[in-house]
């Protein structure tokens, strides 16, 4: 279900036509299919894919359901009340009816239903805490820049605790399945937001301060996420792939990015000897390759060729698109912070782009 | 009680009422700006908010329309921004308080049996703040630069780095400026309920509406000081570069969260409290019946104006608080559940047991209900931490918070505009328009916002400009702006049907709705002056006991309906047992307010423009006019320069050491306490918390400089309560001198303070540890400068003949303040001079 | 002086806000403590709910339940022994701080749960 819908959106991310009609159509299409499918949606809480994130499920669903008695309820009686009635009631009589419907709704009803979610809820919070087990999880940084995640991987071969030769992508997140991961997250600028739903969360992503939480994936699927607190004019448009699959293949994949083998793959091929050109002239102050450059204000290309996206989220990744991100990023992602390349020829843009794409393990 | 001045002869009413509208009545022209009168300045309020929401409702179509369906392009991100930033901003800020208060305003007198507020000038004040404030923000909107980090304004987002442009200034200084009007509002709606309701109405024999207003001034007069103490720290950081919330200086952005939903989250209950006490209103009145458990209302109100206080951490859970420190909040969050309920089981006890009437305004009272229980539902399960962090920033918070505040407030706001409209305007409303709105409005709103706690549980986050197809929630958007636009359809079929029946309504009958409090004893619509005499109440129901009350009351035959002497008066009553004790003298049409707020607005303007100079010129300006608005007070001609009232009736409240101003102050000083406390907060904060927080070894500040000052502002203190005891023991000898003294000892203090942060050498920009002390030494010395102007103006006023044992009232004010100062200088110094010294960095 | 001894008296309604805003001193105390606690000695994670801090928020907040309680119960006698105002007073006061000692139990509760400073 959720590969399926996350291949839609990406198929959707193409730009719809403009024509209002085809978009009334389209989202009357979409409707149907997601009424059929129920409440999917790779980043619908109500899909849970993950232990902390079942627990909240549950407790909504019963907090849904009482909520709903109390309400069609209370409203009964309201309207009830209205009906009318032809009762003489001595003083003594109607104080005791009141004291009753206010003891019993004002006083027993709130105090009963919130000592329940009291003990329900603060239990069901602590799988989120990252307390001490005996077997530590791995450790995955993300830090939330204007407007793209950096994911750094702690447990990489090699990397050590000050934080050299750690895997290092961007806006793409992978992780293993059925163990518990521990997130240190943090802002690079202002405050972002940490969030994939269909795993629990969320936590902030703040200067200055490192938020830690624990989340687990059962299932080997992507899941949608993205930022949760508002960062900015590209708020919308920063988006997390998240990746999770079993140990082995994770373990392949963080070993894959190795320093040495990403150098190798960007330096080995000398058909792409002037893109390499244009890209120390122009984008390696802000932007890393391995073996290449080592630009940190912007995000880490080293492996942009296997990404699932680019621009956090904005395009799919498939061929020609980083050309076409190159050319047309300032109206794909409105106020990004990667200056527009007018002064760059088209031939330069696509020779980039070319490159880029190769830049994969 | 035996009344005061009961048995009055015999008097012609139509003479009695032009007598009491030549000192009462509204000037026309230019002069309606120098109006000070409640009821005009409390119409004014609202419809002056009520354009404020047409523009927010506005913004709010806008926002719909661009979510409408996926990928649009209709409004760039950064107008998006700017837009649902003040769309947030002028709900909250220009539309909600202010209608809210100017309801009140309108209202709580006339309730009470007063004749006006007890500060009149105030209310003046407050209104052209709010005024010019509001146009000073929504011009941003004009020339597309509004703020744009959100109505929350979150650092370092709002920040001079992440949001260079005006945006944040205008909100910061915008909203400090109507703050003051909130605040002033706040502090004279607590005095005077407390302080002028009519004699024999005590404290358990109010109206609910006065309890539930009288909570709600209380919590603004407490909770709007951390929001402005806010506002002013992230101004600075923003025009000079004081580090408050920035990490490098040792700052925290945290702090700015936590000041501001200190203020935020009683803000959500300020909102509800007087919509509530509106329903409390409307319920006996439709259901033919007293309320029943009026204890229990005031038990509901009271906790509810606390327990709001301790909530404020669940919009931060996801911050990265400790778990525990979470579930306190968590816990006390659920707390709240508890008034809540019982209103609405005494509410729903109240219809149970009378005969109610599915009149216009009930229907709005039942759409109130079951929108607002729906809305209370969501806000419990909001406040488990757990399901909280899941939706917390989601759309499924956009719908509870709808449905809390246009569901807790703005149905129950028409209900009351309905109810009421026939004593505004004299003319009844159509039921046939208005059931239409209704029904609109309802289901517009639940279209709208129902289905958007779905949008949010399928993962869509708040405050994105756009979301791409594909994402599942296309439909659920479109269905909440088809309904949003039928919701505006509503909304302006009932403002229509207002506007409309101002021309074409029914002539009301007198009392339509055959109500029991005060307020329907006016003239429909009422005189500026509401009563010609002033009954003795002891009854919560005072029209339904005695129904010819308000011919009695027209006729003049029971307090205060001779006016010879000119003056504006109205009983000062015991707090607690509705006693009288004094009359109060309020002062007439003034120039003042307008000017002082002119003056003020030209400060906001050129601090926006960072013409600093022009704003100090302008503060002293404003400084000097308010001065002079003080200075027409107690003796001076054109307050009460003869105290001579009719045999049997008190003192004037001028020639007691027992006036409403004593209060006012009291009440002032109360929001300057939180204030100060607030500041404490931010220090504490910082030092125990802020990650790269740094104490300098050896304390900047000089102790035995400090103690020298310390030592000069208490001396000052000690002599005006010598000067205070002596004239309530009828002394004035030396009274003059005697305050010049403490003019002059506070006068060594400020210079001591000053000369203290000049030796300090504080390097404000560069670490924040520098930058609070600076606010904190700035704070007392603008008090002890406060001080010392309003006492040496004292003696001065001796000189006049306006104090003296004949009127002995306005040390005993200013004292309140020299006792302020001198606790609040004593713990700040504790606090930054003294506790660094004693546990180190 | 007089004056303020009345004040004293519980059928005074400056017992309506009392019990809540011991609450709020209480619930100020809790909350501020626990925060320099954990920033300045931090108990380890390991030993979950049994720490020093638990246990020392808890006995503050019997300490406050029980000032509470009692207040609850001189407001109940206080009450019975008048009519009409003070009564009122009287039983509204009582009402409140057996609700400030309700709501201080309540927000307490979570202490002997939840490990701190995680």
């Amino acid at each position: 279900m959720s590969e399926r819908n996350c291949a839609r959106c990406i198929l959707a991310i193409q730009r719809p036509s403009r024509r209002w009609v085809n978009r009334v159509l389209f989202a009357i299409w979409l409707a149907m299919l997601v009424t059929l499918a129920g409440c999917a949606g790779d980043k619908s809480i109500l899909d849970p894919a993950g232990q902390a994130a079942r627990d909240v499920r549950f407790i909504w669903w019963v907090m849904l359901g009482f909520g709903t008695v109390v309400l069609i309820g209370v409203t009964a009686c309201w309207l009830y009340a209205f009906k009318p009635r032809d009762v003489v009631r001595t003083p003594a009589q109607e104080r005791r009816i009141a004291r009753r419907w206010i003891v019993g709704g004002g006083i027993i009803l709130p105090v009963a239903s919130i000592t329940a979610l009291l003990a329900f809820g603060v239990p069901a919070g602590q799988r989120m805490l990252p307390l001490p087990i005996s077997d530590p999880p791995d450790v995955i940084e993300v830090i939330g820049h204007q407007w793209w995640f950096e994911v750094r991987y702690l447990q990489a071969q090699g990397s050590d605790q000050e934080g050299n030769n750690v895997v290092v992508t961007a806006n793409h997140l992978v992780m293993p399945v059925g163990e518990p991961v521990d997130f240190h997250v943090s802002g690079a600028d202002v405050i972002h937001g940490f969030w994939i739903p269909r795993l629990g969360g969320k936590i902030d992503m703040i200067p200055g301060r490192v938020n830690k939480i624990r989340l687990e994936a059962d299932i080997p699927a992507v899941f949608g996420a993205q930022c949760a607190e508002l960062c900015g004019v590209g708020h919308a448009n920063m988006h997390l792939y998240v990746e999770a699959m079993p140990r082995e293949e994770f373990d392949t994949w963080l070993a894959s990015r190795q320093d040495e083998q990403l150098s190798e793959a960007a330096t080995a091929d000398t058909a792409h000897d002037d893109a390499r050109e244009a890209f120390l002239n122009h984008c390696a102050s802000c932007h890393r390759v391995a073996g290449v450059s080592s630009g940190t204000i912007g995000p880490d290309l080293s492996d942009i060729g296997s990404r699932a996206t680019l621009g956090a989220g904005v395009i799919a990744m498939e061929e020609g698109a980083v050309s076409r991100w190159l050319k047309h990023h300032q109206s794909l992602k409105p106020g990004n912070k990667m200056p527009a390349h007018d002064d760059l020829e088209m031939d330069t843009l696509d020779a980039l782009g070319a490159w880029l794409e190769t830049l994969t393990p | 009680m035996k009344s005061v001045n009961q048995e009055a002869v015999e008097h012609d009413p139509q003479q009695l009422h032009e007598e009491l509208h030549d000192i009462w009545g509204n000037p026309k022209g230019i002069k309606a700006l120098t109006i000070v009168n409640h009821t005009t300045l409390g119409l004014r309020f609202m419809v002056t908010g009520m354009v404020f929401f047409l523009i927010g409702g506005i913004l709010a179509m806008l926002v719909r329309t661009q979510l409408a369906m996926p990928d649009q392009d209709f409004m760039s991100p950064d107008i998006y921004n700017q837009v649902t930033t003040m769309h947030g901003t002028v709900m909250m800020f220009l539309f909600a308080i202010p209608m809210l208060e100017g309801l009140a305003i309108y209202l709580i007198p006339k309730m009470i049996g007063a004749r006006d507020l007890v500060c009149p000038r105030l209310t003046s004040l407050g209104y052209f703040c709010y005024l010019f404030g509001g146009i000073i923000l929504t011009f941003s909107l004009i020339i597309e630069m509004a703020p744009s980090s959100g109505w929350f304004m979150y650092t370092p987002l709002s920040s001079s780095e992440y949001a260079p442009g005006l945006g944040s200034d205008f909100w910061l200084l915008g909203i400090t400026f109507v703050e003051i009007s909130a605040v002033s509002a706040g502090v004279e709606l607590v005095v005077s309920i407390l302080r002028t309701r009519t004699q024999g109405m005590a404290l358990h024999k109010m109206p609910l509406f006065a309890w539930y207003i009288l909570a709600m001034a209380l919590m603004i007069v407490i909770g709007f000081p951390p929001l402005i103490l806010a506002s002013v720290l992230l101004e600075l950081e923003r025009a000079v570069g004081m580090p408050f919330f920035e990490i490098a200086g040792g700052g925290d952005p945290i702090l700015w969260q936590h000041l501001f939903w200190l203020f935020g989250h009683p803000e959500v209950y300020i909102i509800f409290l007087p919509a509530a006490g509106i329903v409390s209103t409307l319920i006996p009145v439709f259901a033919g019946r007293p309320i029943v458990g009026y204890g229990w209302v005031v038990f509901a109100i009271i906790v509810t104006g606390f327990i709001s206080f301790g909530l404020w951490v669940h919009h931060m859970f996801t911050v990265g608080i400790p778990q525990l420190a979470q579930a306190f909040f968590s816990a006390a969050s659920m707390l709240v559940a508890v008034p809540t309920a019982i209103q609405v089981f005494v509410w729903l006890a109240t219809l149970w047991l009378g005969k109610p009437k599915m009149k216009l305004p009930m229907l709005w009272v039942m759409g109130f209900l079951i929108i607002f229980v729906c809305g209370g539902l969501t806000g419990v399960m909001l406040a488990l931490v757990p399901f909280n962090w899941q939706v917390h920033d989601t759309h499924f918070v956009v719908a509870h918070m709808h449905y809390v505040l246009v569901g807790g407030m703005f149905f129950p706001l028409i209900a009351g505009l309905y109810y009421w409209l026939p004593l505004f305007s004299g003319r009844m409303p159509s039921e046939n328009l208005g059931r239409w709105g209704f029904w609109l409005t309802f289901l517009g709103f639940n279209g709208t916002f129902l289905i958007m706690h779905w949008t949010g549980l399928l993962g869509m986050p708040r405050r994105v400009y756009t979301y791409e197809a594909g994402s599942g929630w296309e439909i659920y958007n479109l269905l909440s702006s088809v309904s949003s636009f039928v919701l505006s359809a509503g909304i302006a079929m009932v403002l229509l049907d207002i506007a409309l029946h101002f021309r074409f309504g029914k002539p009301a009958k007198h009392n339509p709705w055959n109500a029991d409090t005060l307020e329907w004893a006016n003239s429909m619509p009422p005189s500026a002056y509401n009563f010609i005499s002033l009954p003795n109440v002891e009854t919560r129901h005072p029209l339904w006991d005695d129904p010819k009350l308000p011919y009695t009351m027209a006729e003049g035959k029971h307090g205060l309906a001779v006016p010879v002497h000119g003056r504006r008066e109205m009983w000062g009553t015991d707090p607690i047992t509705g006693k009288v004790r004094e009359i109060i003298h309020l002062p007439g049409n003034s120039w003042w307010p307008l000017l002082a707020a002119a003056a003020l607005a030209v400060v906001c303007i050129s601090l926006l423009v960072r013409v600093y100079a022009l704003a100090g010129i302008f503060v002293l300006i404003a400084g000097v006019f308010l001065l002079r608005w003080s200075w027409e007070n107690g003796a001076h001609p054109i307050a009460a320069p003869e105290a001579a009232v009719a045999p049997g009736d008190p003192p004037l409240h001028s020639r007691t050491m027992d006036g409403p101003g004593l209060w006012a102050m009291a009440v002032f000083l109360l929001a300057n306490g939180s204030f100060f406390l607030s500041y404490l907060f931010g220090w504490f904060y910082l030092w125990t918390v802020s990650p790269e927080w740094r104490m300098p070894d050896t304390s900047p500040l000089s102790l035995p400089l400090l103690a020298a000052a310390g030592i000069a502002i208490a001396a000052g203190a000690v002599v005006m309560e010598k000067l205070v005891r002596g004239l309530r023991h009828q002394c004035d000898d030396r009274l003059r001198v005697g305050l010049y003294l403490a003019g002059t000892l506070g006068a060594v203090q400020v210079a001591l303070t000053a000369w203290v942060l000049y030796s300090a050498n504080l390097s404000p920009t560069q670490t924040s540890h520098d930058a609070v002390l600076l606010v904190g030494l700035i704070y007392v010395l603008f008090h002890g400068g406060l001080a010392v102007v309003l006492t040496l103006m004292q003696g001065l006023r001796v000189g006049y003949g306006y104090v003296g044992t004949h009127a002995p009232f306005e040390p005993a004010v200013v004292t309140q303040l020299w006792r302020y100062n001198v606790v609040t200088f004593l713990v700040l110094v504790g606090s930054i001079a003294i506790l660094p010294r004693v546990v180190g960095g | 002086m007089d004056a303020m001894l009345k004040r004293l008296h519980l059928t005074h309604p400056l017992h309506f806000v009392v019990g809540l805003t011991l609450w709020c001193i209480w619930f100020i105390a809790v909350y501020g403590g626990h925060a320099v606690a954990c920033e300045a000695f931090a108990p380890a994670p390991e030993q979950g709910v049994f720490t020093l801090l638990n246990g020392g928020l808890l006995i503050v907040s019997i300490v406050t339940t029980g000032l509470l309680l009692l207040l609850t119960w001189g407001c109940y006698v206080v009450a019975k022994q008048h009519q009409g105002r003070d009564r009122f007073n009287a039983v509204v006061s009582a009402g409140l701080y057996l609700f400030s000692a309700f709501s201080v139990v309540f927000v307490a509760l979570p202490i002997i749960g939840v490990p701190p400073c995680l």
